[in-house]
C-alpha cells in the first residue's frame, strides 16, 4: 500500500511558506515580483491572512506540505507537467533566481537567510499527519476502547501483555516505528510459532510499540524474530519446553554504538532502553503474534526473569577477541544478532586466579555444572567473560580459540564419574558409557562473549537448552535497514 | 500437536498422547490450530522418571483409549 497521491500543484513556482517563520516574512516582496513574472502559486501553513501581498492559498491541514515533503519553509518547487522539477529551500538569492529564471530577485534583502521548519515536519504534529495521510498502509485491525475504559489497563484485560505496562499501539505511534525500516509493512518477516501466524513486518512493528522500543530499534528486532523462527533455533521448542529457557540475544556490530546498548556495567541487567525493549519487543511478538502464552503453549516449570526480556550487546571495544559475530562467520564490521536459548545468567567468581590456567580451571569447573554435572553433550553455553577475567587470558596472549580449546580439554568427563548411580545420584548417563570420557559440550557449544563493567573479577554463564536437531542451535543473523 | 494436525489433513488419522499436565497446552495449540476435536489422549503424570516397566503399564492402560479415538468417534 503506498500513500495517497499528493494534491496536484499546478505548472510553474510554487512557494510553501508560513507567517511564523522570519525569512519567510522577509521574502514577501520576492513572492510580489515573481507574481508578476508569471504562473505562482503560494501556500500559506498558518496564518490564512498571510502573505498580504500575494494571492495565496491556506494549506490548512497540510496536505499539500506533507505530501510534496516540505521539511523547511520557505522552499519554492519548480512544476512541470504536474511534477517537481527544482527545489530551493530558505531564502537563497542565486539558487531563487537560477530555479524561476527571474533576475534582479529581492533587491536589498540579503544574499541568504536559512528557513525554518515546516509545520509538517513539527515534532508535535508528525505523527498525526502521518496517520491522518497514510494510516491506509496499516492492515492491523482497530481496536476501539470505550471511552470510560483506561487505555493501559485494557491491554492487561485483553491479555496482550507480559504482565508490566506496555505502550498503546495507536496508528500514530506504529507509523512512526515504521519508518525505522525501510521494509514494506505487509512483508511477511516469519511464520511465527506457536500457532504459525504470518508475522508481518507492521505485526512486529505494533509490538516494537508496545515493548517501548524507537523506531531505530525495529531493525533489530526484525533480525531478532528472523532468527527465532529458523528451523535451527526452534523457537516453538525453546517457548514450549519445561525448561527454564527464553531468546538470549548478543547483538554485535555498529548498530550497537548508535543505540546506544549497554554492554559494560551491568550489561544483562536493567536499565538500558535499547537492550531491554528489543528484548521484550521479541518476546511480545511471540505472545502476541505466535500465540505463545505462559500456562498454555509455554510450559516452563519455572521460566525466568529473561523471558520478559534478555538482550545485550557484546563489548567489542574493550575486547581482546574477535567479535562472537565474526567467530560464527559474519563479516567484520557488519551489524548482527546471535540468539541463544539461554536460562538466566549466573555468576562466576574467581578473585585470585592470574594464570590463564588457573582461570580456565575454575571456568570449566563452573562449566561443568550447567543444567547437572554429570549430563554432558546436551546443553551449550554462552560464556560471558568480563573485562578482568579477559585481561589474564589477554595477558597471556591467548585468543578466543585459545580459550575455549583449553575449556574444552578440561571439560572431558570421565565416564565412571557421570553414570547413573554414581555418587549416588541417579541421573546421569547409561552403564555403558563407565568406560568411556566424554566431552561436557559439543565443539562449537560454548559462545565467548565480552561483556561487563571494568572493575569485578567475575564473568557469568548462561546455559543453553537442548542442542542439535531435537533442541535448538544458535543462529546469528545480519540486521538489515 | 502441529503433528497430528499435519497427518489429519493428509487423510491419516492420528491421537496426540501427552502426559495429563499438558491438557492446557494441547487445548490451546489446538484451538489456535482450528482443530479443537483433534483427538488426544491423557496419561498419567510423571513421565520422564518412570521406569520402562511403568511406561509400559502407561501404554497398556492407554491402549484401549487411543484405539477408541482412531475407531469409535466420529470427528469432523
Amino acid at each position: 500500500m503506498s500513500p495517497a497521491p499528493a494534491p496536484a500543484l499546478p505548472d510553474g513556482l510554487a512557494v510553501i511558506v508560513k507567517r511564523d517563520c522570519a525569512t519567510c516574512r522577509l521574502v514577501e516582496p520576492v513572492l510580489a515580483e515573481l507574481a508578476a513574472a508569471g504562473r505562482l502559486t503560494v501556500l500559506t501553513q498558518d496564518d490564512p491572512a498571510f502573505p498580504a501581498s500575494v494571492e495565496h492559498d491556506h494549506d490548512a491541514d497540510l496536505a499539500v506540505s506533507w505530501h510534496w515533503a516540505i521539511e523547511t519553509v520557505p522552499t519554492v518547487l519548480r512544476i512541470e507537467g504536474g511534477e517537481e522539477v527544482a527545489r530551493a529551500e530558505g531564502w537563497m538569492r542565486s539558487r531563487w533566481e537560477a530555479l524561476t529564471g527571474v533576475s534582479g530577485l529581492g533587491a536589498g534583502l540579503p544574499e541568504f537567510r536559512p528557513g525554518c521548519g515546516s509545520l509538517s515536519v513539527d515534532p508535535d504534529r508528525v505523527d498525526e499527519l502521518r496517520a491522518r495521510f497514510s494510516g491506509d498502509r496499516l492492515r492491523s485491525r482497530r481496536v476501539e476502547l470505550a471511552s470510560a475504559e483506561d487505555e493501559m489497563e485494557a491491554l492487561f484485560a485483553r491479555g496482550w501483555t507480559d504482565g508490566l505496562p506496555v505502550v498503546p499501539p495507536t496508528p500514530e505511534r506504529v507509523l512512526r516505528m515504521l519508518e525505522g525500516t525501510s521494509r514494506e509493512p505487509d512483508e511477511v518477516v516469519a511464520v511465527v510459532p506457536p500457532d504459525l501466524v504470518a508475522g508481518t513486518v507492521e505485526k512486529v512493528a505494533v509490538n516494537a510499540v508496545m515493548a517501548g522500543c524507537l523506531p531505530e530499534h525495529l531493525p533489530v528486532v526484525l533480525a531478532a524474530l528472523e532468527a527465532a523462527c529458523t528451523d535451527e533455533f526452534n523457537v516453538h521448542g525453546v517457548l514450549a519446553t519445561t525448561m527454564p529457557v527464553g531468546p538470549v540475544i548478543v547483538v554485535n556490530g555498529p548498530i550497537r554504538r548508535r543505540l546506544g546498548m549497554n554492554s559494560g556495567v551491568n550489561a544483562l541487567g536493567q536499565g538500558n532502553r535499547a537492550n531491554l525493549a528489543i528484548g521484550r519487543a521479541l518476546q511480545l511478538v511471540v505472545r502476541n503474534v505466535g500465540g505463545g502464552r505462559p500456562g498454555e503453549v509455554d510450559r516452563a516449570t519455572h521460566g525466568n526473569p529473561g523471558k520478559l526480556s534478555f538482550c545485550f550487546a557484546e563489548d567489542e571495544e574493550g575486547s581482546p577477541w574477535e567479535p562472537l559475530s565474526v567467530s560464527r562467520g559474519a563479516p567484520a564490521g557488519t551489524s548482527t544478532v546471535t540468539l541463544f536459548a539461554g536460562e538466566g545468567p549466573r555468576c562466576v567468581v574467581d578473585q585470585l586466579s592470574r594464570t590463564p590456567e588457573s582461570l580456565a580451571g575454575t571456568l570449566a569447573s563452573c562449566l561443568r555444572t550447567v543444567h547437572h554435572p554429570k549430563l554432558p553433550l546436551g546443553f551449550d553455553a554462552v560464556l560471558v567473560v568480563g573485562p578482568e577475567h579477559a585481561r589474564v587470558f589477554a595477558d597471556a596472549g591467548w585468543d578466543r580459540a585459545r580459550i575455549v580449546e583449553e575449556l574444552h580439554a578440561r571439560l572431558q568427563l570421565p565416564g565412571d564419574e557421570i553414570v547413573r548411580g554414581a555418587g549416588g545420584i541417579a541421573e546421569g548417563v547409561p552403564e555403558a558409557f563407565a568406560a568411556l570420557t566424554l566431552p561436557k559440550f559439543r565443539p562449537d557449544g560454548i559462545l565467548l562473549v565480552h561483556a561487563g563493567g571494568g572493575a569485578g573479577l567475575f564473568s557469568t554463564i548462561i546455559g543453553g537448552w537442548a542442542n542439535g536437531d531435537v533442541g535448538s542451535q544458535p543462529v546469528t543473523k545480519e540486521i538489515l535497514a | 500437536m502441529h503433528d497430528i494436525v499435519d497427518l489429519e489433513s493428509r487423510g491419516v488419522p492420528g491421537v496426540f498422547v501427552a502426559s495429563s499436565e499438558f491438557a492446557r497446552a494441547a487445548e490451546a495449540q489446538a484451538g489456535a490450530l482450528g482443530f479443537p476435536s483433534v483427538a488426544r489422549v491423557l496419561v498419567p503424570h510423571p513421565i520422564q522418571d518412570r521406569t520402562d516397566d511403568e511406561m509400559r503399564a502407561h501404554a497398556d492402560a492407554a491402549l484401549d483409549a487411543i484405539l477408541a479415538e482412531l475407531t469409535d468417534r466420529d470427528r469432523p
